[in-house]
């Protein structure tokens, strides 16, 4: 039987909360127990937990935890709380006696005037506690939070509504959330490299936690790009691979490559392996179960299209326009190197073929973990179901929601030790039936998204012959 | 970078080339050496995928004999600091990767190899 623990969260990525919080606690083999009416949009939980070190534990690692406390007492009102508080004096009452202690009274949605603070800290004493007050390096911080709802959008007074709070909460302080200070450290506009599709700093830590990246463990990118995830795996101690068809993204202009660049600034240089150039789809890997993680954010065409080695077909062009060696080296100047032509590769077959690479790539047990753009109103759960194969199960799905668009975190574990060989890249005659029964949301993101999201039956644009 | 950790996982995957495409040879190649951090979880975890010929050659190849022609059985610790070195603190900045069988030339450069094929190399 496990204790209570109040947790407070950042104002950001309400369904990533959850997810977070399981990896954590599976990379380091504890459980959490959830109450059953949980609502993740709200900003506290409270969460029953073996031992006070696992709520530590997720404080130190977790980028959406506040803060930790030990559950004391909550209420809709104050005289619930109270009541509940008084109920629970043998938790606090070692504290009576002699320990430096100081409240605090702080609000989610809302500031509290000082005069109530004082009032609500003055209504604890019966507590009793004869310890000195201490606001700078007490033995134990007491804190009382009041829950406000969202009035997103709305102006009011600064102390409108005052003391109308949805509910409070009152525990003592474990430890205040300390990863989310590494978003500021991963700030994109203080790295000396980045490009116009890196990766936000807080959604690049998230998903590092999703991968239960940690020493000893090799982390795979195939789109690598300018390496915005690679920076917050390797800080969590992985070793990373990255791989890109584009050279230029993960090199910049200066000689050293920019993601090394970027990687040494953090301290984590030597912790990427490598960086390769080629597509993902023809791709050198000599066997399969290498890493322990594949990260990615697949270039999903509104600011970078996916493309993949081939040419685009073009009608009135005779189909067998392939090049030999000799018509390449003729047609191209001395001085450049050749550089093969590419196709654009679409969304949902480019999620499919990254499930399966996974499934072949990943060592039992091994996660991946990728950001898919979605329609919003078109999404349906069958979506994520139809990109999935054998053996391949989806751990977490959370949606960043940017209004008519979003995009999904979705974590897939491999769950089977069973050997798969490498996909294929093409599109077979079995998964062309499959995708004509199931049209994900996702299917022709790029041409949607040009479209603003118009015509939900999306259809593709028809020649007009008058 | 080129690390060997990489030589020794990258295969020649020219269309065709199914058989003789590992390990690549290297060629004019310039040679630099990194202190990397020891890890003995990554190095124990990493060793089942080694081809274990391909390493030694090539670690010898560019000068550094210490490991020995047979993987060997117990895993100590002046093993582990042997094979560390060869895998993650030697880096080929530049030069090229050469298939031993359809003799496709993959280039280095500033330690990135360009793994792309030409478009009559792909299936």
């Amino acid at each position: 039987m496990g204790e209570f623990y109040l947790f407070a969260f950042a104002q950001a990525h309400e369904e990533f909360r959850i997810p977070e919080l399981q990896s954590i606690a599976e990379l380091h083999n504890f459980t959490i127990k959830f109450q059953s009416e949980v609502n993740v949009h709200r900003p506290f939980m409270i969460l029953e937990l073996e031992s006070e070190e696992h709520a530590r534990t997720l404080a130190r690692r977790c980028i959406l935890v506040k803060a930790v406390c030990e559950f004391y007492a909550r209420g809709l009102s104050y005289e619930e709380l109270h009541e509940q508080n008084r109920a629970r004096l043998p938790k606090w009452g070692c504290y009576i006696p002699d320990t430096s202690f100081r409240f605090m009274v702080t609000a989610y949605n809302h500031s509290i005037p000082q005069a109530r603070q004082r009032a609500v800290v003055e209504d604890f004493s019966y507590m009793g506690f004869l310890g000195k007050i201490d606001m700078k390096n007490p033995e134990v911080t007491m804190i009382c939070y009041e829950e406000y709802r969202d009035k997103r959008g709305m102006t009011r007074e600064k102390h409108e509504g005052d003391g109308e709070f949805e509910e409070a909460f009152f525990g003592r302080l474990i430890e205040e959330g300390s990863a989310r200070s590494l978003i500021r450290k991963f700030d994109v506009k203080k790295r000396v490299y980045y490009g116009n599709t890196s990766m936000e700093a807080e959604i690049s830590l998230l998903m590092a936690n999703q991968t239960l990246a940690s020493p000893g463990k090799l982390i795979y990118d195939p789109f690598i790009g300018t390496g915005s995830m690679a920076y917050t795996t390797a800080h969590f101690g992985a070793m990373v691979f990255g791989s890109d068809i584009d050279g230029r993204q993960m090199r910049g202009k200066a000689n050293q490559p920019g993601i090394i660049r970027a990687a040494a600034q953090y301290g984590v240089a030597g912790r990427i392996v490598d960086l390769c150039t080629f597509d993902v789809t023809r791709n050198p890997w000599r066997c399969g179960e290498l890493f322990d993680a594949i990260i990615t954010d697949p270039p999903y065409g509104v600011r970078a299209g996916a493309k993949r080695l081939g040419r685009k077909p073009r009608p009135g062009k005779p189909a067998d326009d392939l090049r030999s060696p000799e018509t390449i080296m003729k047609n191209r100047p001395d001085d450049q190197p050749y550089i093969p032509p590419t196709k654009p590769y679409e969304l949902s077959s480019l999620a499919s073929d990254l499930v399966q690479l996974a499934r072949y790539m990943l060592k039992p047990q091994g996660r991946l973990v990728f950001f898919l753009p979605t329609v919003t109103d078109e999404y349906e759960e069958l979506d994520i179901q139809t990109m999935l194969c054998e053996g391949m199960e989806v751990v977490a799905n959370s949606l960043q929601n940017f209004g008519s668009w979003g995009r999904r975190l979705i974590t897939i574990r491999k769950a089977t030790s069973e050997r798969f060989p490498p996909p294929s890249f093409e599109v077979s005659s079995g998964e062309l039936e499959a995708s004509s029964l199931h049209v994900p949301a996702h299917k022709d993101f790029r041409e949607k998204y040009f479209q603003g999201f118009k015509n939900s039956n999306f259809e593709q644009p028809v020649q007009d012959n008058h | 970078m080129v690390r060997l950790i990489t030589h020794n996982l990258l295969a020649c995957h020219a269309k065709g080339c199914t058989s003789n495409n590992f390990p690549l040879q290297f060629k004019d190649i310039q040679v630099e050496l990194r202190e990397a951090e020891f890890n003995s979880d990554f190095l124990r975890g990493f060793l089942p995928r080694i081809e274990w010929a391909a390493l030694v050659d090539a670690s010898r190849q560019l000068g550094d004999t210490s490991l020995p022609a047979e993987q060997p059985e117990m895993l100590d610790d002046d093993f582990l600091q042997k094979l560390h070195h060869v895998l993650l603190e030697i880096h080929v900045e530049e030069g090229a990767m050469i298939c031993p069988n359809c003799h496709h030339v993959y280039p280095i450069s500033n330690g990135i190899p360009n793994m792309l094929l030409a478009e009559h190399e792909i299936g």
